[in-house]
């Protein structure tokens, strides 16, 4: 569809760290300019664009909104695609996320809702450095490995962290 | 702000430039019409002064009745009078067994996997019945408002699927009514609430009807409502809370659990009027034939407690879904009938630690705000003030793929509408058609998930395994609507389907009940079909003539303007006149000539929000 950079859709210069609050100004006041209900009594025509409209904003914002998904998209917006399944050579990391895997099975096991709201909190701090550290080196080009493997690390996380809803929601009976 | 409007009741300041739009609340239980006059929303009363139609519709052989008088029927004449019908929209037979055996209908297959009620005037479908309901509020709506409708906004619950939506948005058609929009009974709810209160801030919206329940989570900033998440369940709802009591009196009183349908029906009558008195009431009699004993409200909150439980963990997982913490839930309102038990409302305000607001009247709270949002859409508010909804999907989007797992396209609590692709390949050398299974749920296997469309890509070119791209796109319109297309990247073979709910109506099905509908209509077939080919021109004249008015100087150049008038001038012409296929020939022609101006239009609109940004930061 030749969709303009996500960025520049919200009038923001490509950058890891964003003003949520902003862009979400931002979203809304885009989505009022554009939403189908504007439309509901236009042409079909002008129904259908608003429809492709209003989900292309939709994706620009969720994406943005999300860090990892965020940082995937600055690293792939130099032309250089990242590959989704790869195997990652991250043996540190590796050892690490074992650890956390492991953890959150104990915690099941041990229906432990105190102890999750630790690994909760835990799990937040560690999202939050990974996010620093991202930032300082994705637009350097001696460093483009080192900002995929945080990107990498940083989905690991996000996925993580939707397991621990899961887990919240086996808890919650 | 909309400015106040003075004006005497019942009569409008621009009587020839207003649209008439109505909201329209299809309840299990109760139905209800709400329009906006003179500015103020409002539910519309019959010739009786009933604000409330019950949702219960009694065929006769040469008549068809509907509401009140219907319900009361129900006991004595089960089998052609249908009740709750909302909770047989856009199921399977196989689904409705699962309800239990508390429905009394005779049940006949159909040419779909619809359930068919059989009557005494033939099988009725839920889409029909749900029609037949439509039909007497659209009257009502059109004689309280003295004009033909521009259309209306049907709501649902947030939770309904893919194939309920899709059953709703049919029966309003057959019901002849134009859908401006399927909206979200909870998003209908927090619009009432939300202007009334001009609130900002996180609130949850706890909507338990008649037959289902849902949960909301919303956002409201300056005007936009956002829905962050939302959750709930489709067969739960002060229903259930009857069958309980019903149950109860069954065991108390030593009845037979075999009962045939006209006792149930009363069982459930008994059960219902004593629910209600212990609103008010610490304990209520109750008797049926000779039995009879007390039903105390502690007795009854015992009997409800593990629905009650139900509809608190959904609400604690919609927190969740939303990313925030109980505490910033700033305010709980309270929808549906079924709020009235006391011990519904206190619970939700134990879990979200405050007094749950209940001052507009939960049974009319959804029409209300519907018809808010109706008169939106319609066009009568054009001040840059409208309201935004910006809602989600409730259930997750996906694909079958190998080993009979579910593959997400599009997770539950996502912005709509929404697009989204996903690529898949062939599995073996020289596969040339690929099955596309699309489903509804949040389980893996997709025998947990619902089953929404079957379709197959044909005419792969021969490739080794995994060497064909297929690129599968999901969308989601604003009402909630899924469509699905296929496309092999390579060759460039396309498929695509408007995703028709495997529980849905054929259209054959459709097309019969609307050539009934047309029979039943005492007006000539001929005749409506001119009508709704005029309606469709004058709607898009309206249309262009505003569009012109607005951006005409700015976004065309003469020799455009000119085709455009030229095209409008003639439509105007043949409007005159009665050449139905004529009209409906130009009508295209128009649309097609103003193209371009549309797509101009749209993206300049993009632009002007981001103008008008500039300024406010220049003015920091």
């Amino acid at each position: 569809m030749g969709t303009p950079c996500h960025f520049a859709l919200f009038e923001l210069k490509p950058s890891f760290r964003v003003d949520l609050d902003q862009l979400a100004t931002r979203y809304r006041e885009l989505a009022r300019g554009v939403h189908p209900d504007r439309f509901a009594d236009a042409s079909e025509r002008e129904q259908r664009l608003a429809l492709e409209h209003s989900a292309s904003l939709n994706d620009a914002y969720q994406t943005l909104k999300n860090a990892p998904k965020r940082a995937r998209y600055l690293l792939a917006m130099g032309g250089n695609e990242v590959a989704l399944e790869v195997t990652v050579h991250d043996p540190e990391f590796l050892l690490q996320q074992m650890q956390w895997r492991e953890e959150l099975e104990d915690l099941q096991d041990e229906a432990d809702l105190a102890g999750v709201e630790v690994f909760k909190r835990r799990l937040k701090v560690a999202q939050e450095e990974l996010n620093e550290s991202f930032a300082a080196c994705w637009d350097d080009a001696a460093q483009r490995e080192q900002a995929e493997r945080l990107m990498r690390r940083m989905q690991f996380l996000d996925k993580l962290s939707y397991e621990v809803r899961q887990l919240e929601e086996r808890l919650d009976d | 702000m909309a400015l106040l409007q003075i004006a005497e009741p019942g009569q409008s300041p621009q009587p020839h430039q207003r649209r008439l739009a109505v909201g329209i609340d299809l309840g299990t239980t109760n139905s209800l019409v709400a329009a906006l006059r003179s500015g103020l929303s409002e539910p519309l009363a019959d010739a009786a002064g009933h604000v409330i139609l019950p949702s219960a519709v009694r065929y006769h052989a040469d008549r068809i009745e509907v509401g009140q008088s219907a319900k009361a029927a129900a006991a004595s004449d089960p089998f052609n009078t249908v009740l709750s019908v909302k909770r047989l929209m856009g199921r399977g037979l196989s689904d409705v067994k699962q309800l239990g055996e508390q429905l009394p209908y005779r049940f006949v297959g159909g040419e779909s996997h619809m359930p068919f009620i059989d009557t005494v005037q033939g099988p009725k479908s839920p889409v029909e019945v749900s029609a037949d309901i439509l039909k007497v509020l659209r009257q009502r709506a059109e004689e309280a408002l003295g004009g033909e409708l521009v259309g209306a906004v049907i709501t649902v619950p947030a939770y309904f699927d893919d194939a309920q939506r899709q059953a709703t948005k049919d029966a309003a058609r057959l019901a002849g009514l134009n859908v401006l929009r399927l909206l979200n009974e909870p998003t209908a709810a927090a619009v009432a609430y939300g202007l009334d209160q001009n609130a900002e801030g996180v609130v949850a919206i706890y909507d338990l009807g008649g037959g289902t329940f849902d949960i909301s989570i919303l956002r409201l900033t300056g005007g936009v409502f956002e829905v962050l998440a939302t959750g709930g369940d489709t067969a739960l709802g002060g229903d259930d809370f009857d069958h309980a009591i019903a149950s109860w009196i069954v065991s108390e009183a030593g009845l037979s659990a075999d009962l045939d349908p006209s006792v149930q029906r009363s069982l459930l009558q008994v059960a219902c009027a004593a629910k209600e008195a212990l609103t008010d009431a610490e304990s209520v009699e109750v008797a049926y034939g000779d039995w009879r004993a007390t039903l105390t409200r502690q007795a009854f909150d015992a009997q409800i407690e593990s629905m009650l439980a139900r509809s608190l963990k959904a609400c604690r997982r919609a927190v969740r879904d939303a990313g925030i913490e109980l505490e910033e839930v700033e305010a709980v309102v309270m929808v549906g009938g079924s709020t009235r038990v006391p011990r519904v409302r206190d619970a939700v305000g134990e879990l979200f630690g405050r007094t749950p607001l209940t001052e507009i009247d939960p049974d009319q709270v959804v029409a209300i705000g519907a018809a808010i949002q109706a008169d939106t859409l319609a066009g009568n508010k054009r001040d840059g003030e409208e309201l935004l909804l910006l809602d989600v999907i409730p259930l997750s989007l996906g694909l079958e793929t190998m080993g009979g797992l579910m593959e997400k396209v599009i997770p539950r609590n996502t912005t709509i509408p929404v697009a989204r692709a996903q690529d898949f390949t062939t599995y073996k050398d020289g596969q040339s058609a690929m099955m596309i299974h699309v489903l509804q749920g949040e389980r893996e296997l997709i025998s947990d998930c619902r089953s929404l469309a079957r379709f197959e890509l044909r005419g792969i070119p021969a490739m080794v395994a995994g060497a064909a791209k297929i690129r599968v796109t999901f969308q989601v319109d604003a009402d909630g609507l899924l469509s699905v297309a296929a496309r092999e990247l390579a060759s460039g073979i396309e498929s695509s389907i408007q995703v028709k709910p495997s529980y849905g109506l054929t259209d054959g099905e459709i097309a019969r009940m609307l050539k009934d509908s047309f029979q039943y209509a005492s007006d000539d077939k001929v005749a409506r079909v001119l009508r709704e080919q005029q309606v469709d021109a004058e709607r898009l004249l309206e249309a262009v003539q505003g569009a012109l008015e607005a951006d005409g100087e700015r976004l065309l150049d003469a020799d455009e303007r000119m085709v455009i008038d030229l095209q409008m001038q003639e439509l105007r012409e043949l409007m005159k006149g009665t050449d139905g296929p004529a009209i409906e020939q130009q009508t295209k022609r128009l649309s097609q000539v103003t193209d371009a101006f549309a797509a101009r239009r749209l993206d300049s609109t993009v632009k002007a929000a981001l103008a008008g940004r500039n300024l406010n930061e220049i003015d920091e």
